[in-house]
């Protein structure tokens, strides 16, 4: 077994000549601490970890052997942050690394809430049905757009109350994924 | 015997047909569209012709372009499969008009069962009990429909006539809401099947999926293979499916009562070849008829694994005129089978579904397990078809050791690059009622939950926040290696070569 994590923090020990980084992840309001010492070790909250990561081919995926443990979490970008595949589980991380944060802490944090809101086709397919029209007041959870995809017809809803100000497509039109179809305001 | 036989459909049903085909030295014909030409049922079968554009109206519908070529290259029969034109009276009528052997019931059986209200009202006169409603009351209008609502009852489900697979089906839990959920349930059956004739039924509260599996043959031969059971299902579409049902288990008495009821509702049809016929059953053990849907249906393996018996040869030796094998004594259950759907869906996405290319598979594989499948790795999966990539059947002496199995396999598959419900059945096997088999048709609705974040030992937020950030990590370092160029700091380099390594 190697080293099992609860070795105290001591960046003068570590053996890697490389400048170390300091990234910091945030899961649903809890925050990481991740430095990356070397390519097998990073420190996580104040434990140093061994650590040996691979890519595997295909890209998303990789082999993770932390303290001798093997992961297997399946890596995707999505809205800015990352979206982790692990063990059946599903982690949405925020990333930043110092410089980032140091930006975000200065301007003082948005809220996501606020602002346009644009509605992009999760997925190719055909726009069935637009039940709003330009100008529409809609409430959290009403239907915007109804896509046929995969012989399923999918309800797009709106993720919070706003008013329509643009429709960017059409009924019958296919679309494809990540275009854009309607806008909250 | 037959010689050649064509399979009028694609996927994982296709290959799954070519399958018993080979082992039963019979040459196949696979047909495909533009989408497909990469399909693993192209692959496998000896022959293979194109049909048309992607979309299944342009190829896996055209009944008269797909006879054509069965007659062109001397196929003697045409498997349908599931799905496409597997259940029209049309198509059964134009193989035998053009020479040729349909694997499945004839025309009038398909009429008869296809139409739901017309199924009701057969199996009735058989003296088959059915669930109320407004069958065989004509095709009745919005207003009609209203007005009779409430002497049904509510809750009730307003459902097509044509079609099936829960497409253009709208429960309904009050009048006020009944409108809207009509005009929805009309759009979508009209869009699915060209057909937007609808009726009403009493949803019945706590109610099980359990359906029997038959097999007919054309000398007055008609057995059942036990039941399965399908409860597990999400806006009707079934997800997981096993043999027998946790319902019935040794209920030995029950399990001959349906599956005589069962035998009963094809004879009464005069029904030929492999056939299911769905039944809703109550937490009193009370039955109702449901449908029948003539044609091989997509759970069939987990009959195959508990009878020992291959359905699609059986369909085979009986559309060539062969009695069955097997008297209804013969038929054992032995041990315990499951299914799961493996859809490309996201589960965390309210499972929307998620095309694109499978950058890898890798299949899960040891004791028990069966894969049947039509992708691969390097595959893509399009909007034109439906989700399912393919289906995971385990097979165990017991319930608990099955589920113990089925858990192993499903963490061992690996799907890359789209989304897969992988992790819903993870969670719905981890589920306290679930392992009970206390469960009903709502079960999935009411809230199988796919558990996020939360504290237990599967649970590893540290891990992710770790491998979102060495993600980040190794793109900071293929950037600076781009932008740094012949000037790169060699360790840098050297740490994002060793991280590219594996990369394809």
């Amino acid at each position: 077994m190697p080293a099992t994590g609860n070795v105290p923090v001591d960046g003068s020990k570590t053996k890697t000549n490389m400048g170390s980084e300091t990234y910091f992840a945030n899961i649903a309001g809890r925050d990481f601490q991740i430095e990356i010492l070397s390519e097998t070790e990073v420190i996580v909250n104040g434990t140093l970890r061994k650590i040996d990561y691979h890519t595997l081919k295909g890209g998303s995926s990789c082999s993770l052997l932390v303290d001798g443990k093997s992961f297997e979490p399946n890596t995707f970008q999505e809205n800015g942050g990352w979206e982790i595949l692990l063990s059946g589980r599903k982690y949405s991380v925020q990333v930043e690394d110092e410089r980032e944060r140091q930006l975000r802490l200065a301007s003082g944090e948005s809220s996501p809430q606020q602002g346009r809101y644009v509605l992009y086709s999760p997925m190719p397919g055909l726009v069935i049905d637009i039940p709003v029209k330009e100008g529409d007041q809609v409430q959290q959870g009403d239907v915007l757009v109804i896509l046929e995809s995969m012989k399923m017809q999918n309800e797009l809803l709106a993720p919070r109350a706003g008013k329509v100000s643009r429709i960017q497509t059409t009924l019958n039109a296919n679309v494809e994924r990540k275009q854009a179809l309607l806008t909250l305001e | 015997m037959f010689n050649k036989i064509l399979i009028a459909n694609r996927g994982e049903i296709a290959v799954r047909v070519i399958r018993s085909c080979r082992e039963m030295g019979i040459k196949t014909v696979a047909v495909y569209s533009d989408a497909d030409r990469h399909g693993l049922h192209v692959r496998y079968a000896d022959e293979a012709y194109h049909l048309g554009p992607p979309k299944a109206s342009e190829s896996y519908l055209l009944a008269d372009k797909i006879i054509q070529i069965a007659v062109d290259c001397g196929a003697d029969a045409i498997h349908p499969g599931y799905g496409f034109l597997a259940e029209r009276a049309d198509f059964s009528q134009a193989c035998l008009d053009n020479g040729i052997t349909f694997i499945g019931p004839k025309p009038s059986a398909i009429s008869a069962m296809g139409d739901k209200q017309i199924a009701r009202e057969t199996v009735k006169k058989a003296g088959v009990p059915v669930v109320p409603g407004t069958e065989g009351q004509g095709n009745l209008s919005d207003q009609a429909l209203l007005k009779i609502a409430p002497e049904i009852g509510f809750p009730l489900l307003i459902k097509p006539s044509a079609g099936g697979g829960g497409k253009g089906m709208r429960e309904v839990h009050q009048i006020g809401d009944m409108a809207g959920l009509l005009a929805a349930s009309r759009r979508e059956a009209e869009s699915s099947f060209g057909d937007g004739n609808i009726y009403l039924e009493k949803l019945i509260r706590g109610a099980r999926h359990i359906e029997i599996q038959i097999l007919a043959d054309q000398h007055g031969g008609v057995i059942h293979l036990g039941e399965r059971e399908c409860s597990i299902q999400r806006r009707h579409q079934k997800l997981l499916e096993e043999a027998p049902s946790p319902l019935i288990g040794s209920n030995q008495e029950l399990r001959e009562q349906m599956g005589q009821v069962a035998v009963q509702a094809a004879r009464a049809v005069d029904y030929l070849n492999a056939g299911t016929i769905e039944f809703l059953v109550d937490g009193d053990l009370n039955y109702y008829f449901l449908e029948m849907n003539t044609r091989l249906q997509v759970e069939h393996p987990v009959t195959e694994a508990v009878t020992g018996i291959d359905i699609v040869k059986e369909q085979i030796r009986i559309a060539a005129g062969m009695p069955l094998q097997f008297k209804q004594e013969d038929i054992q259950l032995n041990g315990w089978a499951m299914e799961c759907r493996i859809n490309a869906e996201d589960p965390f996405q309210d499972f929307m579904p998620s095309t694109g290319v499978i950058t890898q598979s890798l299949l899960p594989a040891g004791p028990g397990i069966r894969v049947d499948t039509g992708v691969y790795s390097g595959y893509e999966i399009s909007a034109y078809y439906d989700a399912l990539i393919s289906k995971l059947i385990v097979h165990e002496s017991n319930r608990t050791d099955t589920i113990a199995r089925m858990s192993r396999a499903l963490d061992e598959y690996r799907v890359i690059g789209i989304r897969t419900n992988i992790p819903f059945h993870q969670a719905l096997l981890k589920n306290k009622d679930f392992l009970a088999g206390d469960f009903d048709t709502q079960f999935v609705q009411d809230g199988v939950l796919l558990r996020n974040e939360d504290q237990d030992d599967q649970c590893f937020p540290e891990i992710a926040a770790l491998a979102a950030v060495l993600a980040t990590h190794k793109r900071s370092q293929q950037s600076a290696v781009a932008i740094q160029g012949g000037m790169r700091n060699a360790s840098n380099w050297k740490r994002a070569s060793r991280w590219e390594q594996n990369k394809d």
